[in-house]
């Protein structure tokens, strides 16, 4: 087990720089997922953590040793990958056993890690076949066992699950948490999906342009975002975005007002009684979802999301009023994009 | 009003009958294009080697007709000094050039696969032998190892105080020397199918490998090698088949004596041309004919078989 801590983490290739001197401190035991959109530099920062990307500035310390210059094999970090980088020509024992290749654990010890592994990720039965024979979960589970049988200081696991359907994905994800809570290493978690990072990390780590725009837990993130970037990308729907202007003390919305208030689709509900504040306009969609619906309507020439109650879905072209309590609307400044706080 | 029902009887109305079903449209297409390529193997291909079977049973001499003279062609071949010797040739050519054909071109495609700087010069380069005609090819070879003034080869000896050597003239070092010549003119594509195979390894797979541990020697042993297993067995069954009917490096480079010097060099293809083109005896070329393909098809199936993925 150990701290990972990046120290004015610069990668460039050639002129371009790709992470801008990051800092962030991971703490022992700690699930930390990096979470943004492609190319925002995120796997580019897993992968110069596990030794496979050259640091181009800054230190990279696993526990109290720079690791700059040292091998990914000296780092004593298990990495599990999107494709699953499990071996097609051997059996999924071998495949687990193959993370204690250079082990100097005798061959018992090492078949009853492989064999604990096994149990702990319910491949029991499957240890003799090969990987072509197994379905998609069930290859990232050796993958994972082929990473926890090296007892890492650290798990990085680089989008695990782009590659499975839904269901799995929703299944997977409390899996790989419950062995969080299990093992206690610290985990590096790289992804795109915000339901991932909101569902999995003690802290997530919101990255846009090789920057690192805000880290904390997943409440603080969905709570109090620090810019629009965040504030959009955390949490399904979207935020809306409207141009607004204060005026007398209140919120009103305003083309090209110098602020931008954000409302979550969740707290703007259709036809609610009575809320601080009130939107309307006509509906250009609706999207049930069961115990919900999703309502589009276009106001001041851009469309809002918001929900109404599971039965009560409007009509196309008719005019919807929705509204929010107080505490819903988040600030933002246009110019700055930053945070200027709810009310 | 009594009630009464206008029209067709309510129920499944009959289908018009259709003779081009869309299946049927689709096998007259599928067999329209299918007709040319079966047209063309049956005459040209599979017409001449059935009939080849027959001849090799008669004793045709292109100018009377073939008369059935039962294995007589078979025994006389077996007894003949001249087939033995031709026989080992072969298979000298065979078992030295396939593995050491198929390890040099690995270990260049492996090098070359990490070559960053001007890799697809490097690459054309290896491939030119391959497009270039194998008769001019084997007349340039046959130059290099002309003697001193002439030849490169034995020029450079030579600038060491390193005696001649015979190459094409002398009965030992004919038949490597030759051998030289066939193994570089295969190797530019044993080379790129190489490095199609090991493109096609997933990168992720040495990324998992180097953070596991495992050295340069065990990422290859154990990774790289086994995953390019398919590659390999299509190269070793390809280039058997290539060096057991090797012809054209042998015949231009012993142009006044083909075969020679005393039939060391000469391989079985060569003696079939022979025994027909020179000889005019086609039964019995024919039955040399059947025994190539016979060596061909065992070989080729013994290699698959041995090199077969065992699950």
């Amino acid at each position: 087990m150990a701290t990972i801590a990046l120290r004015n983490l610069v990668k460039s290739y050639g002129k371009t720089d790709v992470i801008h001197g990051i800092n962030l401190d991971i703490a022992d035991g700690e699930f930390v997922v990096f979470v943004g959109p492609s190319g925002c530099g995120k796997s580019t920062t897993l992968r110069m953590i596990a030794g496979l990307e050259e640091v181009s500035g800054g230190e990279i310390l696993i526990g109290d040793q720079v690791v700059n210059e040292l091998d990914p094999k000296r780092r004593n970090i298990a990495m599990v990958f999107q494709n699953y980088a499990i071996y097609p020509h051997m059996t999924v024992r071998q495949n687990i056993a193959f993370g204690l290749y250079t082990s100097p654990l005798s061959r018992e010890q090492k078949d009853a890690r492989v064999t604990e592994a096994a149990t702990m990720l319910g491949l029991t039965p499957l240890l003799d076949r090969r990987p072509a024979a197994l379905s998609g979960g069930q290859r990232q589970r050796v993958a994972i066992g082929r990473a926890m049988v090296r007892d890492p200081a650290a798990f990085l696991f680089d989008e695990p699950l782009s590659n499975l359907d839904a269901q799995l994905r929703a299944q997977m994800r409390i899996e790989i948490k419950r062995l969080h809570q299990r093992l206690g290493t610290t985990i590096v978690y790289v992804t795109h999906d915000q339901v991932e990072a909101m569902t999995m990390a003690d802290r997530i780590v919101v990255m846009r342009d090789g920057h690192i725009l805000q880290s904390g837990t997943p409440t603080e993130i969905y709570d109090a975002p620090a810019n629009v970037f965040t504030a959009q990308f955390i949490g399904s729907p979207s935020m809306n975005l409207l141009p607004a202007a204060e005026v007398e003390g209140r919120i009103v919305a305003q083309a090209g007002g110098p602020l931008l208030a954000g409302l979550r689709p969740h707290d703007l509900v259709v036809g609610a009684e009575e809320g601080a504040f009130a939107i309307s306009g006509e509906v250009t969609a609706v999207e049930p979802l069961g115990p919900e619906t999703l309502v589009h309507f276009l106001t001041e020439g851009r469309t809002v999301i918001a929900t109404a109650p599971a039965r009560m879905i409007p009509a196309i072209g008719s005019t919807v009023q929705a509204s929010a309590p107080r505490g819903a609307l988040y600030l933002f400044d246009a110019a700055s994009e930053k945070a200027l706080g709810r009310r | 009003m009594a009630l009464t029902e206008q029209g067709a009887p309510a129920g499944r109305p009959d289908r018009p009958h259709v003779f081009w079903t869309m299946r049927r449209r689709q096998l007259l297409w599928v067999w329209g294009f299918l007709a040319v390529p079966v047209l063309f193997y049956g005459v040209i291909r599979f017409y001449p080697t059935g009939h080849a079977f027959w001849l090799s049973l008669t004793d045709w001499d292109l100018m009377s007709d073939p008369s059935f003279i039962g294995l007589d062609n078979y025994t006389r071949l077996f007894a003949d000094p001249q087939f033995g010797r031709v026989f080992r040739n072969t298979f000298a050519y065979l078992i030295m050039g396939t593995p050491i054909s198929l390890i040099l071109s690995f270990i260049i495609a492996y090098a070359l696969d990490r070559v960053r700087f001007g890799h697809t010069f490097l690459r054309a380069l290896y491939f030119l032998p391959f497009i270039t005609t194998a008769s001019a090819m084997a007349w340039v070879w046959r130059w290099f190892y002309q003697p001193a003034p002439i030849g490169v080869i034995n020029d450079f000896l030579s600038g060491f105080g390193i005696p001649q050597m015979a190459f094409l003239n002398s009965t030992t070092w004919a038949l490597p020397s030759i051998m030289v010549t066939a193994i570089w003119a295969g190797l530019g594509f044993q080379i790129i199918i190489f490095m199609a195979g090991l493109r096609a390894i997933p990168t992720t797979y040495y990324e998992a490998a180097r953070i596991d541990g495992l050295g340069e020697w065990a990422i290859l042993r154990r990774i790289t090698l086994p995953l390019l297993k398919p590659t390999t067995v299509f190269l070793v069954v390809f280039s058997s088949i290539g060096f057991l009917r090797i012809f054209d490096q042998v015949y231009n480079m012993t142009t006044n004596d083909p075969g020679g010097p005393l039939g060391s060099t000469k391989p079985l293809v060569l003696m079939i041309y022979q025994t027909a083109f020179s000889s005019y005896q086609m039964g019995y070329a024919a039955a040399q004919t059947v025994v190539l393909f016979t060596i061909l098809l065992v070989v080729s199936l013994l290699q698959l078989w041995i090199l077969r993925e065992r699950t």
